[in-house]
Formats: C-alpha cells, structure tokens, sequence
C-alpha cells in the first residue's frame, strides 16, 4: 500500500468540550462494573508553565499495563492473559489549582523478547493549549527496585533529569506526580 | 528490529507544526526548553486501548439538529477517514469533534468572546468509526473568530478532531481547514506546519455540489495516523 505521512497535529486549544472529561474518566479501577485486578492507588499532580503558574484544564492521558504487565491490546503477546476489566486508558484534566487525580491499578513489570527490562509505569501524554504538539512523558513509582533497570528510564539523559520522572509515594497506595512543562525542573519529555 | 510487526517511527520534521509560534504567547510558556529525550520502543508504546465502547460514551455524529431545534447555520456533511502510515484503515477508532459555532462561538466556560451562544448547538461529536475508519458528522460550518490578546489575527473556520489511532503513540490532536478561505493565509496556527503539502493536506476537499444531497454541502477529510506494518506483506 502506498505510504502516507502522518497529518499533522496542533493544539486541543482552551476550547475542549467539558463533556469529554467524564466524571469517571480517570478511574481505571472499574470497567462496565466490574473490578480490575491489583492494588488500587492514586495518582495526583499539578501542571505548571514556565513560571511555576499551575495551569486550569491541562487535559492528561494515561495508557498502562494491567497488575501483570500486560496490555490489554492483542499486540502484546500475553494479550490472552490481560485482565478483561482493565481498559488500561484515562483522562484527567485540572482543576483551577492545576491539580490532577487518577485512581487506577499499579501497574506490573514487563520484559520484551528480546530482553529489555521495564519496571512498573504510566505513560502520559499532555494536551493543553499552547502545545502545538502532545508532549509525552513517562510515570515511575519511588519504591519500585526495578526502576534502576528499565530500558526507558535509563537512557534519560543527563542522569540527575531521572529522577523527575519518578512519583514520590505520599502515603500507602499513594503517589505524587508534578508535571512543570517549562522551567525550573522541567520534566523531561520524549520525542518518538 | 522493532520487537512488534507494527511500529512507529519519528515524523517527518517539517511536517508537523513549529512547537513555538510568533504571537501565541502561551507557545513559549508551556513547551519544553530541554532536548527531547529518546527511547526504545516496547509494548507499552506499541500497543493501544482496544473495545473504546466499554469504556467512553459516544455523542452522536449528528451535531446539527432537525426542525426547530436546528442549529444555525450552513449545514454541512463531513466525511472522514482514519488510515495509518501504510494507507490502511484503522476500523473502529475513537474520534472526538469539537467547533465553534457559525458565529465563531464555543460552548466553553474560557470562551468569552462577544459572539452568541446558538441554544440548537454544542459542537461536539464522539464517534467509534467503522470497519473501513470513517465517520460521516452532520453539522453546521463554524465561524471565523479572533484570537484574544495576541493582536490582530483570527482563526479561519476549522473543525477540532481527536484521533486514538491504533497504538499509544498513534494519538492525535489536529485541526481541519476549509478550502478557499481567505482566512487560511494569515493563521499562524495553520501556517505553523513548515511543509507546503503537509500543511495542504489539513484542508478538507468540497465535492462538487451535485455529488452531495439536496440540503448540504460535503467535505471529505482524510486523517493519517503514525504508525505502520513493519514488515510489508507479501503479495
């Protein structure tokens, strides 16, 4: 078939019909229902610009694997094993506080065939107006061992940006995720 | 070797749209200064959200209305199809929708332009697409409005689409343009995009008027999203 270029992408703009970021929206824990497998925890951040200002409607993103590592996408090969009632996709977007929530599962560790380790992760992309393209980034968990072998986390480059990408564990089952998209400890972002 | 048969690899630069831009002075608040990073690819890039129904709740792909709850308005039909990098379709993706109405107006808390609220019109379809990636949208062209606080540029009429794509890294957010707008020349979001047929391409094709039915004119849109076959099938 003939190759096409991807379109390209722009901003979501201020305009975002608030009907889009359901209520539930960035509950992972339950689909149609039904309880998803694993230890349910919470996720929460604020989104902030260059000068430290938290941003209102930020809207955030989040594709993970299940309590096993698996994804629930025929892609995988475990895909048979996935759990059926974890969708593994969310979406939050902030408060006037640039505060965002996610209440899902803690994810588990995977390895690739050809031995690439990933420790537990979420990636995340952010939409917001201003941003012409997504920005993409990833979410690591502060008592996770395996982070220190995880094929993505390891080629952040330089080394002291890595630890920007790992959530602080604020109480049991809870984490902190701050995301400054410009500035003073800005998270890294990655360009596939 | 890409550990799956469907990969994606980086965007053509000059397709995709400069990330700062003269005059969107949110641009240069809220993109990174830092290098991107670059990673290896694994499943947790390479794989997607499947069966979108059990989880999002669908808006109707009639955005315009009937009888006296019509929105106002020059009706249009928009016809869109999802394919990826190998001109395939991507049956059963999500898209979101979203515009301003055809006074340039959003139904949105931010938008605080002088324009009327039309009470027949949200402006917003959520829509899982077809085995063959495409959705047919019934709505009213939207208006040209101007851009608050930048000085004097207006966006040209143009429709919003969220894309889900078949894996992680095939989301997208774009915009689609109408043809022969004069508007289109001075938007420094359209003109963002460095490439002159990239950029081309974000502009719907208008069939012929006979083509369509009696009361509305069409717009086709093709949408690209990353991702493709890595190793070609053979024939």
């Amino acid at each position: 078939m003939s190759q096409c270029v991807p379109t390209a992408s722009a901003t979501i703009g201020p305009f975002f019909p608030e009907r889009y970021v359901d209520a539930n929206a960035n509950d992972l824990t339950v689909l149609e229902g039904r309880p998803a497998r694993g230890e349910i925890i919470e996720i929460q951040g604020r989104v902030t610009q260059h000068d430290g200002r938290p941003l209102h409607n930020v809207v955030l993103e989040i594709w993970q694997a299940d309590a096993n590592g698996i994804f629930n996408d025929p892609i995988d090969p475990r895909a048979a094993q996935a759990d059926p009632n974890f969708y593994g996709w969310g979406r939050a977007a902030t408060d006037r506080d640039g505060s965002f929530r996610f209440r899902t599962i803690k994810p588990g560790a995977y390895s690739m065939p050809d031995g690439l380790q990933r420790a537990p992760h979420i990636n995340v992309v952010v939409l917001y107006s201003g941003l012409m393209r997504e920005l993409q980034t990833v979410l690591y968990f502060a008592d996770e061992a395996g982070n220190d072998r995880d094929a993505v986390l390891n080629g952040v480059q330089p080394a002291e940006l890595r630890s920007r990408l790992i959530a602080t564990k604020e109480a049991p089952a809870r984490y902190r995720f701050d995301v400054r998209l410009r500035g003073e400890d800005e998270t890294p972002f990655f360009d596939d | 070797m890409p550990p799956s048969d469907y990969t994606v690899a980086p965007r053509p630069e000059p397709t995709q749209p400069c990330r700062i831009i003269e005059g969107y002075a949110q641009t240069a608040w809220r993109n990174p200064s830092q290098p991107l990073q670059r990673r290896p690819l694994t499943w947790s890039e390479l794989t997607g959200p499947r069966r979108h129904a059990t989880r999002l709740s669908q808006l109707g792909a009639d955005v315009a209305g009937y009888d006296t709850a019509q929105a106002l308005g020059q009706l249009i039909l928009v016809r869109l199809a999802v394919v990826d990098e190998d001109g395939a379709p991507v049956p059963g993706t999500m898209i979101e929708m979203w515009q301003a109405n055809s006074a340039g107006r959003y139904v949105h808390p931010n938008d605080s332009d002088h324009a009327p609220i039309d009470p027949h019109f949200y402006g917003a379809a959520r829509v899982l697409a077809d085995d063959s990636g495409r959705i047919e949208i019934r709505t009213i062209k939207p208006g040209a409005y101007p851009v608050p606080d930048t000085g004097k540029w207006w966006r040209p009429p143009h429709i919003h689409f969220s894309v889900w794509g078949r894996v992680w890294l095939s989301r997208l957010v774009t915009q689609m343009y109408f043809p022969g707008e004069p508007l289109n020349a001075q938007d420094r979001i359209f003109n963002a995009v460095p490439d002159h047929d990239a950029r081309e391409r974000l502009i719907a094709r208008a069939l012929p008027p006979t083509e369509g039915p009696d009361n509305a004119l069409v717009f086709e849109h093709r949408i690209v999203v990353r991702g493709r076959r890595a190793t070609p099938t053979q024939p």
